[in-house]
């Protein structure tokens, strides 16, 4: 198996995850690089992602994992095929998929337009009660992990995987609560098992 | 100046499918800096138009002469409303350049319903709607081509050119005049109109009589369709975009041949696309092989309008199958049921297949020409079933002149048939029919062009029929919507005066008309009623001896011939297939059926 870090910007922040997925399964395929199928009647390319950050969110840390005994240049003929926001920034063989939409744990990113407010205003609640996108109450607060300012960049790390929080929906609760607006947001870093 | 999309983060962000606005498609080629700009837009959303073969072949003809050609599709309402919001104009997908800022803006009408979607995309880029609002200022040239250019007139007040037939060399030479004459000056126009295929709107006058009838043209009163001879030859796309996200025809797709042998009275590509011309086999392998490779695609359409009737098929996906990668899979979607052979469907999905018997009796089908029996309909189900299908979509319409109960009653029986035939062996799974029904739009060029369309009360009692005679287990019966057919009629015959109906409609809010969910039929019908204008003095049936909108368009189909076929029809008299015998639709000399070509 091949794990890879790959892009997600210059336009392709605003592909659906399906989408995503189809773009990477034709990369490949314009490579040459031949991904093996899953067995039984409509058998598809053995292709794992991380779990995708919200639309319109950029991203320069996420992952993947090809199920392939291709053994070329994987990154030069990656990026050689992909599209322009799609681009692999490395990879490494593994002998197990390390099934990166469990194993990514959280995951920092960088926002700006967020009106400037203390950071440790934020850390220092107890809770921080939103209404996520289908309308339910939750918590927020267990799921932040670090909070930050560099320069006028916001820089915050949040939870993943399991303990999810969109660094969307954390944007606008502070733009809420203190102002601004979240022009833009980037993943930078994805921390868990198995990245690099 | 381009569009800076950075800008519009906060936009993409709150709309549905951003993606389709953002351009960055792997394969797309715009040139930066070109002697000549071209936007082939498409009044339709982007999942629509990115499916289409035809404009990325006119965009092709014009890099290959060096020129620069970009994309651009409907936005959507929320992304329209948006731009308007943010005061940003529509630009193109590739160079993010306004839509006003390039030389020539073309526009496919694949069907009339997009009508309103050409205004919008104008008003969104700032372009005066009307030509004579352009007059005099630095606007792109406005063009349109496509099947629905052959009758442009309801749509002629607001182009400057209309390009009627193949699309391949003459829109890409009039760029090249452009150039030449400097802009779009007298010359130009004098130049352009000269060609086969070009149709200048305000060099012919349309003269009406006092009863509101045609009843004559002046200035240019003929307009010769482009016709391509050679498809081996003509330009097309080796490399295409891949849409960014999952488009309607989400395949590679490659057209085996133009036009169609068989004649069915009531389509008008089978008419205008005449005569028929085919590509090689040789050259549909290299196009497929250069489609798969460069897009990345899994699966090859293989398009024309009746692909079974390509000669050299059998040949065709032996050397489909040779060359393209093994796991490439083959999609044949105009199979004709007297064509349907088990070995080319073994490579489709197995399952579901479609057939188009378009009327339910044997009768009604000589009178459309059809050409095809109920037993080559059983039997063609019968060989899908023992290949394990286990649904079937049948094509159908309602409306056909001399329509009876007696041919919807027809329509019942054939899925009786069909399910027979089904049930006459052990199954695995249990049948699934879905009949699709629509309205027959009479359609220009075609030997029933004269004839009216049916009311909404018959449309009504008609569907009322169908509904009880298919309320049947495992049989889904799907109906099209009077109110757009009644609109597709009236704008496919309509003429000149209809251009205000369309202005007037889309100043009230219409647009994305094909759109079921979108459509306003109110709006429709005060915009008509505003404009003093009558739907049914369109869709009624029109005398023999009276001009048509569209009769100073040449598109080389004789109109005794296509007299011949409507009382042909009226007798229930079949035609047959241009391969058995040439009918002398008029085209004989360019046709190679006809010289005994093939």
């Amino acid at each position: 198996m091949i794990c890879f870090k790959y892009t997600r910007t210059d336009g392709a922040e605003y592909l659906s995850h399906l989408d995503l997925m189809r773009h990477i399964m034709r990369t490949m395929r314009r490579a040459g690089i031949e991904l093996k199928k899953s067995e039984g009647y409509h058998a598809h390319p053995r292709l794992y992602l991380n779990s995708p950050p919200p639309v319109g969110v950029q991203s320069v840390a996420e992952y993947g994992t090809a199920d392939t005994e291709f053994d070329g240049d994987f990154v030069g003929l990656f990026n050689a095929f992909s599209p322009s926001g799609i681009k692999c920034l490395g990879a490494k063989y593994s002998q197990n998929n390390p099934n990166y939409a469990n194993s990514v744990t959280a995951c920092s990113y960088i926002a700006e337009g967020v009106a400037h407010f203390d950071a440790d205003l934020v850390l220092g609640e107890k809770n921080i009660v939103v209404c996520d996108l289908r309308g339910r109450n939750l918590d927020i607060r267990p799921r932040i992990y670090a909070v930050e300012w560099q320069d006028d960049k916001l820089l915050f790390t949040l939870g993943a995987g399991q303990n999810n929080l969109r660094a969307d929906l954390f944007c606008n609760y502070l733009c809420g609560r203190f102002g601004g607006r979240a022009e833009k947001i980037i993943k930078v870093a994805s921390v868990g098992e198995g990245v690099f | 100046m381009t569009v800076d999309t950075e800008k519009l983060r906060n936009l993409l962000t709150s709309v549905e499918k951003p993606s389709r606005y953002t351009g960055g498609e792997y394969g797309a080629d715009a040139k930066e800096v070109a002697p000549f700009y071209f936007c082939m837009a498409f009044p339709d959303l982007y999942e629509v138009g990115m499916s289409n073969l035809g404009t990325k072949i006119v965009a092709e003809s014009f890099r290959r002469r060096g020129y620069s050609a970009d994309f651009c599709f409907t936005p959507y309402r929320d992304f329209g409303e948006g731009l308007r919001r943010e005061g940003v104009p529509l630009y193109s997908l590739a160079l993010k350049k306004p839509l006003g800022e390039f030389d020539m803006v073309g526009f496919s009408l694949q069907y009339e319903l997009c009508y309103t979607n050409m205004l919008y995309m104008l008003d969104l880029a700032g372009i005066p709607l009307r030509r004579e609002e352009r007059r005099g200022g630095r606007y792109p040239l406005i063009v349109v081509g496509g099947p629905c250019a052959v009758n442009p007139e309801p749509i002629a007040d607001f182009v400057d050119i209309v390009f009627i037939g193949d699309g391949e060399s003459v829109d890409a030479d009039v760029a090249d005049i452009y150039l030449e004459c400097g802009g779009a000056t007298e010359e130009f126009y004098a130049r352009i109109s000269r060609l086969d295929g070009v149709y200048v709107p305000a060099l012919t006058t349309v003269k009406y009589a006092k009863d509101g009838r045609i009843c004559g043209f002046e200035g240019i009163t003929r307009v010769r369709r482009a016709i391509v001879d050679d498809l081996d030859n003509a330009p097309f796309p080796a490399t295409q975009p891949v849409p960014n996200l999952e488009s309607v025809f989400d395949r590679s797709i490659i057209e085996v041949m133009r036009g169609c042998y068989r004649g069915c009275r009531f389509c008008q590509a089978g008419f205008i696309y005449r005569p028929v011309r085919q590509r090689s086999v040789e050259t549909l392998t290299w196009q497929a092989c250069s489609l798969i490779a460069s897009t990345g695609y899994e699966e090859v359409s293989l398009n024309s309008l009746s692909t079974g009737d390509y000669p050299k098929l059998r040949q065709l996906i032996r050397s489909l199958k040779e060359n393209l990668p093994a796991d490439v899979t083959l999609a044949l979607p105009s199979l004709r049921v007297d064509s349907f052979d088990g070995d080319f469907a073994q490579d489709a999905r197995r399952i579901s297949l479609t057939f188009a018997p378009e009327a339910g009796t044997q009768r009604l089908r000589d009178v459309i020409n059809k050409d095809i029996t109920e037993d080559e309909i059983i039997n063609a189900a019968k060989s899908a079933f023992d290949m394990g299908y286990c649904a079937v979509k049948l094509y159908f319409m309602c409306g056909l002149p001399t329509e009876t109960d007696d041919d919807l009653k027809g329509i019942r029986r054939i899925c009786d048939l069909i399910k027979g035939a089904y049930n006459a062996a052990p199954r695995k799974k249990a049948l699934r029919i879905s009949v699709s029904v629509s309205t027959f739009v009479p359609k220009p060029f075609t030997p029933f062009q004269w004839e009216r369309q049916i009311t909404k009360k018959e449309v009504e009692e008609r569907h009322e029929l169908l509904k009880k005679l298919l309320f049947i287990r495992g049989v889904s019966l799907s109906l099209s919507h009077f109110k757009t057919s009644v609109l597709e009629a009236a704008l496919a015959r309509g003429d000149r005066r209809l251009s205000s109906v369309i202005e007037n409609a889309y100043k009230k809010g219409c647009i994305l008309d094909g759109w079921i969910d979108e459509f306003n039929v109110e709006a429709w019908e005060q915009a008509f009623a505003e404009c003093g204008i009558s739907p049914d003095e369109y869709t009624r049936e029109r005398g023999e001896d009276e001009i048509l909108p569209w009769d100073f368009i040449d598109v080389g189909i004789d109109k005794n011939f296509l007299l011949r076929e409507r009382r042909a029809a009226y007798s229930a008299k079949v035609s047959g297939s241009c391969l058995k015998k040439c009918n002398s639709c008029g085209l004989m000399s360019r046709c190679p059926a006809a010289r005994g070509e093939i």
